[in-house]
């Protein structure tokens, strides 16, 4: 499997798309700094939903906030970008040509998701450094003390933020993924996502309190915030545990076990 | 180009291969065995079977029933054989944004190929001077080309080409007839499924001819393409000789029929050197010149036509 995520690092990790992901952290920092500086309220409860507080933002945590809430809604992009990468190798038929090369069918896709999956830590951590860089920029602002950013407790919340983003990010990839894999379609499978993570989600969440703990894009959202007042981190994690790893097994079951004909 | 180097072990058998879709067999008890060292041609009609065959030889499609082996390993198990198979199947397939030798370099590393070959599979190709092109910017042949050089990735003892001349034009499909044969002289295993009669008559010393996902013939072609004429070719120089010419063969006894504008007598046993003589002789004592005195073999095609459409052309 080692050769697997070499063979797709070194494809993925190319000037163009390490350029496109330093301007894609950089962006994500000042628009989720930005804008969680900017609607940070003096307090009330963390949601799903809105944004957080200044009490919040002075916290230890208060340097990585943003990175965590802005972060929360960029999963989505996750799904489909990883809907595309993997669905592409299925219309593409370079799955089926690299299967003649890696006959192990489980090893291949898990190589290949574990390769994404690097870069995407990756560029989860030079985000997350961009939008604590940012923040220290906006923080004066908005009168947000830093002092206890780079405390001890500071860096433990940077890590459990990064951990949590990153558990989020993974989740979604292995929902894309499930995705590609079960339509083997690029647009078929994004058609879905869209739905589905898009409009379908969000709306029934409107008109019913419970999807926020029930719809797995919403428990990755709760995840990757670090807990919300919906849902808490222990139960978001437990959950997402849950739906990924029912979306791991069947797609490594229907991986292994269907004809390869496109 | 004959070459047929063949061992005792087979390089691939199979017996009894089936693939069923629902109610729709796709292949049905299917056998084929090729001795190793053989360039075969795998011939039959679209729909015949013969992509999904090939795709149960390199694990990609299971078999519904059947059973076989490749390069002495049992195909419920590619992953024992597959690092000394080539293959083109389909259509070729790679990374748009990366470039050929990028491409390669990629193939090489999931399978664990040493990569320094790489610049010279290229040339093997004749991509040398394009290696470093995005492969979204290949033509049609290109890319048929670097499919080629991916499946030659590992020094492969059996390679599997699925119709690699397919959709190249006409220069094209000679170049593939050249790179096919040139990987004929190699000494390894060929299976290459073609529309083109000419191309398999030319490169390939065993055929499989399929339909219907059955095996209609296999064998070496020479047991097929090398039988005695079954008839003898006479083209008189003037054409209103034409005439004249069948009278007087009609006249000595022998079996005429026009075809084309050109007269075919049918050998019938007899040796056709001989015939050919005889015929001559009598032409130049009537007074008529011959411009093409030649024997008529089967050719691949006719025997394709007739074994598929059952002598129905």
């Amino acid at each position: 499997m080692t050769s697997v995520i070499r063979a797709e690092l070194a494809r993925l990790l190319r000037r163009r798309t390490l350029v496109a992901i330093a301007a894609g952290s950089l962006l994500f920092s000042v628009i989720a700094t930005l804008s969680v500086f900017s609607s940070a309220q003096a307090s009330g409860p963390r949601s799903r939903r809105g944004g957080t507080t200044l009490a919040a933002l002075t916290d230890a945590g208060g340097g990585t906030e943003a990175f965590a809430v802005g972060a929360s809604f960029v999963g989505f992009l996750v799904f489909v970008t990883f809907i595309a990468l993997v669905a592409t190798e299925f219309s593409g038929g370079t799955y089926r040509a690299l299967l003649l090369r890696q006959p192990h069918r489980v090893r291949l896709i898990v190589g290949k998701l574990a390769g994404a999956l690097l870069v995407a830590a990756a560029a989860i951590g030079l985000a997350e450094v961009c939008t604590l860089t940012v923040s220290v920029l906006v923080a004066p602002t908005r009168d947000v003390a830093t002092a206890g950013w780079f405390s001890l407790a500071g860096v433990g919340a940077a890590a459990r933020d990064y951990a949590t983003v990153f558990a989020g990010v993974a989740g979604w990839a292995i929902f894309g993924t499930a995705l590609a894999v079960v339509f083997r379609s690029a647009p078929l499978a994004l058609g879905v996502g869209f739905a589905w993570a898009g409009p379908f989600e969000n709306i029934i969440v409107d008109s019913w309190d419970a999807g926020f703990r029930v719809f797995p894009g919403q428990v990755l959202g709760s995840l990757i915030r670090g807990g919300s007042a919906e849902l808490g981190i222990g139960r978001a994690a437990f959950t997402a545990l849950v739906y990924t790893g029912v979306a791991a097994v069947g797609t490594l079951l229907l991986v292994s076990r269907r004809d390869v004909t496109a | 180009m004959t070459k047929t180097t063949a061992s005792s072990a087979p390089a691939l058998s199979v017996t009894g291969l089936t693939k069923r879709y629902g109610a729709r067999t796709v292949v049905d008890d299917f056998d084929m065995e090729l001795p190793a060292g053989v360039v075969a041609g795998f011939v039959g009609p679209n729909g015949a079977g013969k992509t999904t065959t090939m795709a149960m030889l390199l694990g990609l499609v299971r078999p519904t029933a059947g059973a076989g082996h490749v390069l002495g390993s049992s195909i419920d198990d590619p992953a024992a054989y597959l690092d000394r198979v080539g293959a083109l199947i389909e259509t070729p397939a790679f990374y748009p944004a990366l470039s050929g030798a990028e491409n390669l370099r990629m193939f090489a590393t999931v399978g664990r190929y040493d990569a320094t070959p790489i610049p010279a599979l290229l040339d093997t190709v004749g991509l040398a001077g394009r290696g470093g092109d995005r492969y979204r910017d290949y033509s049609l042949g290109m890319k048929q080309r670097l499919g080629i050089a991916a499946a030659l990735l590992g020094d492969p003892e059996l390679l599997i080409l699925d119709e690699p001349a397919n959709g190249l034009d006409p220069e094209g499909v000679r170049e593939m007839r050249s790179l096919v044969g040139d990987l004929a002289g190699t000494g390894r295993t060929v299976l290459v499924s073609s529309h083109d009669l000419s191309e398999v008559e030319q490169v390939c010393d065993w055929l499989v001819l399929i339909d219907t996902g059955r095996s209609l013939y296999q064998g070496p072609a020479r047991d097929l393409l090398g039988g005695p004429a079954h008839g003898l070719v006479v083209v008189a120089q003037r054409p209103e000789d034409h005439l004249a010419l069948f009278d007087l063969l009609t006249a000595r006894g022998d079996d005429v029929a026009p075809e084309h504008g050109r007269l075919v007598v049918k050998v019938n046993g007899s040796d056709v050197g001989d015939l050919a003589a005889t015929v001559n002789r009598a032409a130049f004592d009537a007074g008529i010149v011959l411009t093409e005195l030649s024997p008529q073999r089967t050719t691949l095609e006719d025997h394709y036509l007739s074994m598929v459409h059952g002598g129905a052309r």
